[in-house]
C-alpha cells in the first residue's frame, strides 16, 4: 500500500470535536438570544429560556414508538417511489462490466486489485447519490406539500421528526448496501479469472517499526532520497552499513502458519546507480535479531520482486550462516523473539552501488490469511458509514433549505473535503495536514501557510505590495490583521466541521491491496466520525425545524 | 357564562392575535391578522368565517403552531400554542388533506395511532372503528393516491380522531365532498359535539356554518367584524314566521283575515325544500327502489 496507516488519534480528535462543537453551539445561543431580544424586546431572555428549556424537554421526551413510525413511513416512501430502481443501474453495470475487465496479461494481484476496486467504487458511486437525493428531498418535500402538518400537529416532536428521517432513510441505505455488496462479492468470486482466485485473501499483517541505519552504521531516522519528491520511501545503499530495521511486537507461534513457518512479506522498491547483472534482481538480506540477548542470525540471500513484492517463508529452525557462521541451530520463536514478544529484522542491500527503497507498510509478518469476504465487508461496512454520513447531513440541511440547495450544499462538503480541505488544513495549521504535506512534497521544514490574510492580500495587491514588503505601521493595519485573524479563525471552525473522509476511502485500497482493513486506522475512525456527525446533525435539524415556520412559502 | 350560571371553560383562549407576514429583508408584507382576541369554549361548535384572505386559516395555523404570532397570545387547553403537549388532545384536519398518498387507508391510521403512542392492539380497534365510521372500509388496502377526493377527505377526518380529541380542529370540512358525504359530515359534527368535544371549523360554505355552529367570527382583512351566537346574529326580530301543515283554503283565508285585520304587511306561500334535501331525498328513494325513474315530467322537454 502506497501510505502508512497509523492508528486514529482518539483522546486528539474527541478534545477537538468538542472544541468544535462549543463553539458552534455557543455562536448559535448567542445570535438566537439576540434574535429574540430583537424579536420580543426586554421579555427576549425570558422567551430564550422558555424555548431552551422546552428543547431540554423535547430531548428528553423521546418515544422509540414515534422514532420508529416515522422511520417506516420514511422507508415505505423511498420503496414506493422506486428508490430500488438504483438497482436496475447496479445490474446493467455488472451485467457488462466482465467484457472490459478481464485481462489475463495483469498479474494476479493486479487483477483483484482491478475487480475488487470497481466493485466497491460501483456500490459507492451508486449509494451515494441515491441517499443524498433521498435525505436532501425528504423533508422539503414533506413542507412543500404539507403533509408535514398533519405530523408535527400530533405530539411527535420535532427532534424525532429529524431523527425518524435519518433512521428511515438510513434502513434503506444499508438494504441496498447490503443487497449489492452480497452480489458484488459473489460476481467477484464468479467473474475474476481462475489464475487470480489464489490472490483473493484477505492478509493479516503484522506492521512494525522503521528505523534506520546509515552508510556508516550510524542510527538514521530516514534513508537516502533518490530524488522522489514524495519522501515515503526511504532508500538504502547496497553494500554498506546501510540498513533498514524492523521492529515487530507480538511475535509468537501463533504468528506462524500450519508447517511452523514465518511468513515475510515486503514490497521492496529498487533504485539502480548502474546497470547491475541484467539476469537477476537486487539481492538483499535479512538479518534476524534478538534485541535482548543480541543473537543475530543472517538468512540467505533474496532478490527482490519489483512492483509485486514477494513472500519469504522462513522455517522456525534457522541455521546461521552470516559472517559468524557457527552452524548453530535457532528457534525464530524461542531464541529469536524476546519474552515480550518483540522481533527485530535488519534488511541489507547487498547489490554495491544499488539502493533498495522501503516504507514501514513494505515489510510486516503475514499472519494466517482470513477469507476475502472478511475484509471485503469490512470496506463495505465503511461505504456504510459514509453513507450514513451523508444521509445524517442531508436530512439536517434539508431542515433549512430546500430539497435542490441541500443536494447541492451536502454534495460541496462531499467535494471540498475531497479536494480543499488539506488546504484548508495547512492554513489553520493541522499537524496531521502538514505532516502529510511535508511527506509528499520533501519540504521537511514546512509549517502553516503563512502570508497576509483576506483583507492584507486585498490590500497588497491595490498597492502593488510584494509579499515582503512591510506594511505601513498604524491603526488600519492593526484592525485589517484583527479582521483577517477572526477570518482564519472562522475558517479554523468550518475546516473542523468539514468531515475528513480520507479513511472512508482507504478502506478500499486496504481490500483491494489483499489486506484485512485495520480497525484502529480506519474502521475506527470511520465509526467515530460518523458517530460525531450524527450528534451535531440531529440537534441542528431539530433547532431549524423548531424555529422555521413549516407553513412559510 | 353558560345557561346555568356557570363561567364556561374556555379551551381556547385568543388575546391581541397579530400576524404579520414579511418578505426576506424583514419588510412588511401583509397584515394577516390584526389584534384578534375571542374564545372558544367547551363543548360548543365555533366557525371562522371570511372571505379569502381573511385570515382564518392563519389564526388556525398559529392555534397549531405551525405558525408564530408576531404579537398576542393563545391558549389551548391551558398550553402554549407552541407546546407540542397540547397535541394529545387535538385534532386536526387540515383544508386538503395533506396526507401521505403512497400509504393505504389502514397505514394512515396506524401510523398517526402509532405519534400517540397507541399501542398495536388500541390502534387496530381504533383504524378499524374509525375506517368504519368514515365509509372508507372497503378502501383500507388502497393508496391515497388512488382515493377519490371525497375519500382522501374522509380518511382525513378519520386521522384528525384517531386519539379521541378534545378539541377537532376543521379547516373547511366540507369541501371535496359530495352533498351526501357533506352531510354525512356534518351529521358527524354534531355528533362529536355531543359526545362534549369542542370544534372549530373554517368554511366558506355558509349554510353549512349555519347548519352546525353555535357560535361564530366573521373575519374581514384580518380583524375580527362579527362575534355570537349564531341564531341571535340570524334571528329578524321585526319579522314572525308561521309555519303550518295540512292548512285548508278556508283556514288560509281565515288568518289573513285575520292579519288584514289587525293591519299586518303579509305574504302566503308554500316553502320550498333546498337543494340539498331535494338531493338527498332523491339518492335515499334510488336506494330505496333500484331502478325506478324518479325524473319529474317537465314540459320543457315535451315537444
Amino acid at each position: 500500500m502506497n501510505f502508512d496507516a497509523v492508528p486514529f488519534p482518539v483522546l486528539y480528535s474527541f478534545i477537538l470535536w468538542a472544541i468544535v462543537i462549543g463553539s458552534a453551539t455557543s455562536i448559535v445561543l448567542v445570535i438566537s438570544l439576540m434574535a429574540t431580544i430583537v424579536s420580543v424586546g426586554v421579555r427576549g431572555p425570558l422567551v430564550f429560556a422558555n424555548e431552551l428549556g422546552a428543547m431540554v424537554g423535547d430531548l428528553i421526551s423521546l418515544s422509540p414508538r414515534r422514532i420508529f413510525a416515522l422511520a417506516q413511513l420514511t422507508f415505505r416512501e423511498a420503496i414506493r417511489r422506486k428508490a430500488l430502481m438504483v438497482f436496475v443501474v447496479f445490474a446493467i453495470l455488472f451485467m457488462f462490466a466482465g467484457w472490459f475487465m478481464s485481462s489475463s496479461n495483469l498479474a494476479p494481484e493486479f487483477q483483484v486489485k482491478i475487480y475488487v476496486s470497481f466493485v466497491l467504487r460501483a456500490i459507492s458511486w451508486l449509494i451515494l447519490p441515491v441517499v443524498l437525493l433521498l435525505a436532501c428531498w425528504g423533508i422539503p418535500e414533506d413542507i412543500r406539500l404539507r403533509s408535514m402538518h398533519t405530523v408535527v400537529t400530533k405530539p411527535a416532536r420535532r427532534l424525532e421528526l429529524v431523527i425518524g428521517r435519518m433512521v428511515g432513510y438510513s434502513f434503506v441505505g444499508l438494504i441496498v448496501l447490503a443487497v449489492m455488496s452480497v452480489v458484488g462479492w459473489g460476481w467477484i468470486n464468479r467473474q475474476l479469472p481462475v489464475a487470480a482466485q489464489s490472490q483473493l485473501v484477505c492478509r493479516q499483517p503484522i506492521e512494525g517499526g522503521l528505523t534506520f541505519l546509515d552508510r556508516e552504521g550510524n542510527p538514521s531516522e530516514k534513508g537516502i532520497n533518490v530524488g522522489d519528491i514524495r519522501m515515503f520511501h526511504s532508500f538504502i545503499e547496497g553494500a554498506t552499513k546501510a540498513r533498514a530495521i524492523w521492529t515487530f511486537n507480538g511475535v509468537g507461534d501463533q504468528s506462524l502458519d500450519r508447517e511452523g513457518n514465518l511468513l515475510l512479506e515486503n514490497r521492496f522498491q529498487a533504485f539502480r546507480s548502474h546497470k547491475g547483472d541484467m539476469r537477476r534482481s537486487i539481492y538483499f538480506q535479512y538479518t534476524f535479531v534478538n534485541p535482548e540477548t543480541n543473537v543475530r542470525v543472517p538468512y540467505p540471500l533474496k532478490t527482490i520482486d519489483e512492483g509485486r513484492g514477494r513472500t519469504d517463508r522462513i522455517n522456525r529452525t534457522l541455521v546461521n550462516v552470516g559472517e559468524s557462521a557457527d552452524g548453530k541451530k535457532y528457534d525464530i520463536v524461542n531464541d529469536l523473539v524476546t519474552k515480550s514478544g518483540q522481533l527485530t529484522v535488519e534488511v541489507a542491500c547487498v547489490d554495491p552501488g544499488q539502493y533498495l527503497g522501503m516504507a514501514r507498510p513494505d515489510l510486516f509478518v503475514r499472519t494466517a490469511d482470513l477469507p476475502f469476504a472478511y475484509g471485503y465487508f469490512k470496506a463495505v461496512a465503511c461505504i456504510g458509514m459514509m453513507m450514513l454520513l451523508v444521509i445524517f447531513m442531508g436530512v439536517s440541511v434539508s431542515t433549512f433549505v430546500k430539497g435542490p440547495v441541500a443536494t447541492f450544499l451536502v454534495f460541496s462538503v462531499v467535494m471540498v473535503s475531497y479536494t480543499a480541505r488539506d488546504f484548508m488544513g495547512k492554513i489553520v495549521g493541522d499537524p496531521f495536514v502538514l505532516a502529510k504535506a511535508r511527506e509528499w512534497s520533501g519540504q521537511l521544514d514546512m509549517q502553516k501557510l503563512e502570508g497576509g490574510g483576506v483583507l492584507e492580500s486585498i490590500y497588497r495587491i491595490l498597492w502593488h505590495m510584494n509579499p515582503t514588503t512591510d506594511l505601513p505601521v498604524g491603526a488600519s493595519t492593526t484592525i485589517m490583521k484583527w479582521i483577517d485573524a477572526g477570518l482564519v479563525n472562522f475558517l479554523w471552525l468550518v475546516y473542523r466541521v468539514i468531515p475528513n473522509l480520507d479513511y472512508f476511502g482507504q478502506s478500499m485500497q486496504y481490500v483491494a491491496n489483499g489486506f484485512d482493513v485495520r480497525f484502529d486506522a480506519c474502521v475506527l475512525p470511520c465509526i467515530l466520525t460518523t458517530l460525531a456527525y450524527f450528534g451535531p446533525c440531529v440537534l441542528l435539524g431539530y433547532f431549524a425545524l423548531r424555529v422555521r415556520e413549516l407553513e412559510a412559502k | 357564562m353558560s345557561t346555568t350560571g356557570q363561567p364556561r371553560e374556555a379551551v381556547i383562549e385568543i388575546r391581541n392575535l397579530t400576524k404579520i407576514y414579511r418578505d426576506f429583508w424583514g419588510r412588511k408584507k401583509v397584515r394577516a391578522v390584526n389584534a384578534l382576541s375571542l374564545d372558544v369554549y367547551k363543548g360548543e361548535v365555533f366557525g371562522l368565517l371570511g372571505p379569502n384572505g381573511s385570515g382564518k386559516t392563519t389564526t388556525l395555523k398559529m392555534l397549531l403552531g405551525l405558525l408564530f404570532p408576531t404579537e398576542g397570545e393563545i391558549k389551548i387547553l391551558g398550553q402554549s400554542a407552541s407546546d407540542v403537549r397540547k397535541n394529545e388532545r387535538i385534532g386536526y384536519l387540515p383544508e386538503e388533506s395533506y396526507l401521505y398518498r403512497f400509504l393505504t387507508g389502514e397505514e394512515t391510521l396506524d401510523f398517526y395511532g402509532r405519534l400517540f403512542n397507541m399501542s398495536g392492539a388500541d390502534r387496530k380497534q381504533r383504524t378499524d372503528e374509525l375506517l368504519k365510521l368514515v365509509k372508507v372500509e372497503h378502501a383500507r388496502k388502497r393508496q391515497l393516491k388512488e382515493y377519490s377526493k371525497g375519500m382522501t377527505r374522509r380518511i382525513g377526518l378519520a386521522q384528525a380522531l384517531i386519539n379521541h380529541p378534545d378539541l377537532i380542529l376543521l379547516d373547511e370540512p366540507t369541501s371535496g365532498l359530495d352533498p351526501l358525504g357533506s352531510r354525512d359530515m356534518k351529521d358527524l359534527i354534531l355528533d362529536l359535539k355531543a359526545q362534549g368535544k369542542t370544534i372549530v371549523m373554517c368554511s366558506h360554505l355558509l349554510a353549512d356554518v349555519q347548519d352546525v355552529c353555535d357560535r361564530i367570527a366573521i373575519l374581514y382583512g384580518g380583524e375580527l367584524k362579527v362575534l355570537g351566537r349564531v341564531d341571535e346574529l340570524l334571528k329578524t326580530q321585526n319579522q314572525t314566521q308561521v309555519l303550518s301543515s295540512q292548512l285548508t283554503p278556508a283556514a288560509q283565508a281565515e288568518v289573513e283575515a285575520v292579519l288584514k285585520k289587525h293591519g299586518a304587511q303579509y305574504q302566503v306561500d308554500h316553502p320550498t325544500a333546498n337543494l340539498e334535501e331535494l338531493f338527498l331525498r332523491t339518492v335515499q328513494e334510488s336506494k330505496d327502489r333500484p331502478g325506478r325513474r324518479l325524473i319529474a315530467d317537465d314540459p320543457a322537454n315535451k315537444v
